[in-house]
């Protein structure tokens, strides 16, 4: 008789479930962090009309280019947000489930979740998950190689 | 100065542009897709646009399109904001009408003499 980890079907349903908690922890540290960057926003908005009265005074023009430096960092979160965005919709392709509204998630479909990886987790799922992964190109497919050269080019047609 | 329309569905991001063109004396207003852009933009006229590519509901070049058969927007410049760049994304946006196409990160000071240019 076949051992469960050998059987193709219990991995499989392994594979989604851990899919599923990966994407539902990714979705809920993604919306975590959006109001933090808000913030984040607002402040600068807050420092930069702070600012404006203070033209031409001594230390305005080093403000002004942390300021930008700023708005530039601040950037990189919404770069990874979408990144993140991709790899969500990539796990939620492989769970078992379609993810249940972040709004009316409660916490009854996560307990089911654990439960059921705790009894049906093989120690080479991960793996497992991350071959999937690589393997439908979503890694890839997040970034065109030489992109790192285009960032903050421009082009008037 | 000019009145500029902001379009992101990320809120940070809606943040930030309307920050780097604000300190430069622009107003600025803002929607987070293609639908509402649509919306705010007939209801009243704006010196240029400025738009994400990838957007919910209606995308970038979408909105360009439908802006572009719109008699009043019709020489209005119309800027992509994106992290695509890709010629093919490119070619895309030029065809629906863009003016121009700016990768993100955008860098405040030469996002202000983008629109300085666009606008003379």
């Amino acid at each position: 008789m076949a051992t469960a980890a050998a059987d193709p079907r219990c991995r499989c349903g392994t594979l989604g479930l851990s899919a599923e908690a990966a994407a539902l922890l990714l979705a809920f540290a993604m919306r975590e962090s959006e109001a933090p960057a808000v913030e984040l926003g607002s402040a600068l908005e807050r420092l930069d009309q702070g600012l404006r009265p203070a033209a031409g005074a001594p230390g305005r023009e080093t403000l002004s280019r942390d300021l930008a430096a700023c708005v530039r960092a601040l950037q990189f979160h919404d770069r990874l947000m979408q990144q993140l965005a991709v790899i969500r919709n990539l796990l939620t392709r492989l769970a078992d489930h379609p993810l249940p509204q972040m709004a009316g998630f409660g916490a009854q479909r996560w307990e089911e979740l654990l439960a059921a990886l705790r009894e049906r987790l093989a120690a080479g799922a991960h793996d497992e998950l991350f071959e999937l992964l690589v393997r439908t190109g979503g890694v890839g497919a997040v970034r065109d190689a030489g992109a790192d050269q285009a960032e903050g080019s421009s082009e008037l047609f | 100065m000019a009145r500029i329309l902001a379009v992101d569905d990320s809120p940070s991001m809606r943040q930030l542009v309307k920050l780097a063109l604000s300190s430069g004396g622009h107003e600025v207003d803002v929607a987070t897709d293609g639908v509402e852009a649509l919306q705010v933009a007939e209801k009243q006229q704006f010196d240029v646009v400025i738009t994400d590519v990838n957007m919910p509901n209606m995308d970038g070049i979408a909105l360009v399109r439908e802006l572009r058969r719109r008699t009043n927007y019709r020489f209005t410049p119309l800027l992509m904001l994106t992290t695509e760049a890709t010629a093919e994304r490119k070619q895309q946006g030029k065809e629906a009408g863009a003016t121009g196409w700016l990768v993100k990160p955008f860098d405040p000071d030469r996002l202000l003499s983008i629109v300085t240019k666009v606008l003379a």
